[in-house]
């Protein structure tokens, strides 16, 4: 066995017991978390559009995100009715339905929630797309449920007093409320044609989301305690519909494990020539 | 083969758990990057096999057990350990193929700055309002009156509507958080609000008011006196 050989073998079985080493340190170890995102389950079969009851909810992930009064801008709350609120949500690779959930001690008329999203690539602020002092923002897109008319409106915003009604309406929306909790369902396409207004949920993808709460209830002389800008909210939390399976991961895991048995048989070989040399 | 592995072994775990569980405890640090591990144990990886093999003799002394153990040639009790070992190692190349090619669940890093530069034009202002024991006290009306909900009564940046919002508020109570800042970056800040922020500050995420639009600068500036007072910090100065 020559020096030269002698090295390369050697060094050859130094990278086996140093790449087994660096794997361990490099592997990351994925830690459970928080609710950062509403993760809609991908199903087979029907959604359910227009019952919040419905078992197939069962099958969602549940999500939850603190909310805090609006203080944002003007015309702000110091303290709103909705604290918090609990997220599922489901698809099947067409359509997308949302479930909210949340305390309410009263059902009144003016009750009211809402989802936001940002439209297209450009960032927007979670405040209504608040113009952006150095960032050019995009619009949000507000899908905003109403227990008075139970049904959901589809709007676009960019800046507070810039909130309109498209002239599209694409999400529905149906609201059920029972033992001091009311349950929304919002349901629409994962994608459509109006690029420009609605967001376009593409299964696999992480897109921004945040919520809006309403308490319709009216104070002492008559006036609605939350209105308008004056509501329980959030700020961007992000939102993912599964992606449909996808196992080419595994074919990579398995090619990769055949490489390194062959690696291992080559280096042993190599070695026990080298010494029986 | 313990005595010239065992101490290049130890040695790399000993940095690994340092580096994994020791760093991140110690006053101003945060958990590290498994890449940064990874980039660490690499460097300490090299440095020994540099070391090790210096002269014939040491390289000898280092490979030597690690080709015995590879073949499996008199290693007695250690068979074992080389059967496991022979298993594991593609195991793992499995394993890590599959962790970086699969779609991940785990929302987008985000690399927010948290105090990101200001504009030029707010760079070195001074606080034109006289620091009088009674411009303090007022300032600290306005902050109990504008700030208060949301970064707390107790400068702590947990006030009643700090909750839903994400970043959270600032903890002014903090060391990091306003005594690194001048009086000049906290008036950009409090006039400008989230909004006003660069890019690399996310301000769309951002539920800081931009007060100018509700607060004469000397109330804003009156402020920023009253919480520095409030949180027991100083400002930031280049003297």
């Amino acid at each position: 066995m020559t020096r030269g050989m002698r090295q390369r073998i050697q060094w050859g079985s130094a990278v086996t017991g140093i790449g087994a080493l660096l794997f361990f340190a490099g592997t990351t170890i994925g830690l459970a978390q928080e609710s950062v995102a509403v993760r809609a389950t991908m199903v087979k079969g029907g959604l359910p559009v227009d019952d919040p009851n419905a078992a197939a909810w069962n099958g969602a992930t549940q999500a939850q995100f603190p909310l805090s009064p609006q203080v944002h801008w003007q015309n702000r709350i110091q303290e709103a009715t909705v604290k918090d609120l609990k997220v599922r949500a489901l698809h099947d690779g067409t359509q997308l339905a949302v479930l909210l959930e949340y305390a309410d001690p009263t059902e009144d008329p003016d009750d009211a929630a809402a989802l936001e999203f940002m439209v297209g690539d450009k960032k927007a602020h979670f405040a209504h797309g608040q113009p952006m002092a150095q960032v050019e923002g995009g619009p949000v897109n507000i899908w905003f449920w109403k227990n008075k008319e139970n049904k959901a409106v589809d709007m676009n915003a960019k800046g507070f007093g810039t909130l309109k009604a498209q002239a599209h309406q694409d999400v529905k929306a149906k609201g059920v409320y029972a033992n001091g909790t009311w349950k929304v369902v919002f349901f629409r396409s994962l994608a459509n044609e109006h690029v420009d207004e609605d967001v376009q949920v593409k299964p696999g993808e992480f897109i921004n989301i945040a919520f809006a709460v309403w308490d319709g209830k009216k104070d002492a002389s008559g006036e609605l305690r939350e209105k308008g800008s004056q509501k329980a909210v959030s700020s961007w939390w992000y939102f993912r519909a599964e992606a449909p399976p996808d196992y080419s991961a595994y074919l990579y895991a398995a090619m990769a494990v055949g490489l390194a048995l062959g690696f291992q048989f080559v280096l042993i070989r190599k070695l026990k020539k080298g010494k029986s040399a | 083969m313990g005595g010239s592995l065992g101490k290049p072994i130890i040695l790399t775990v000993l940095i690994y758990l340092f580096l994994k569980f020791i760093v991140p405890n110690i006053p101003g640090s945060a958990p590290l990057p498994s890449s940064l591990i990874f980039l660490y144990i690499m460097l300490t990886t090299t440095g020994i096999v540099i070391f090790a093999t210096l002269s014939g003799e040491s390289k000898d002394a280092f490979w030597g057990p690690i080709q015995r153990f590879l073949t499996g040639e008199k290693i007695g009790a250690l068979q074992t350990a080389r059967y496991a070992v022979l298993i594991l190692f593609p195991l793992l190349v499995g394993w890590q193929t599959y962790g970086s090619t699969a779609q991940s669940d785990a929302p987008p890093a985000e690399n927010r700055t948290i105090h990101p530069a200001p504009p030029g034009e707010y760079t070195g202002l001074s606080n034109p309002v006289a620091k009088t024991p009674d411009n303090i006290m007022q300032g600290k009306g306005f902050y109990a009156a504008f700030c208060s909900p949301c970064h707390g009564g107790n400068f702590d940046g947990k006030g009643p509507a700090s909750r839903g919002f994400n970043p959270p508020p600032a903890n002014f109570s903090d060391p990091t958080t306003i005594a690194m800042l001048q009086e000049s970056y906290l008036f950009w800040r409090i006039k400008k609000g989230g909004v006003g922020l660069p890019i690399e500050g996310m301000p769309w995420k951002s539920a800081m008011p931009r007060w100018e639009v509700e607060l004469p600068d000397e109330w804003i500036w009156k402020i920023i006196m009253g919480e520095y007072d409030g949180a027991h910090q100083s400002p930031r100065t280049w003297e």
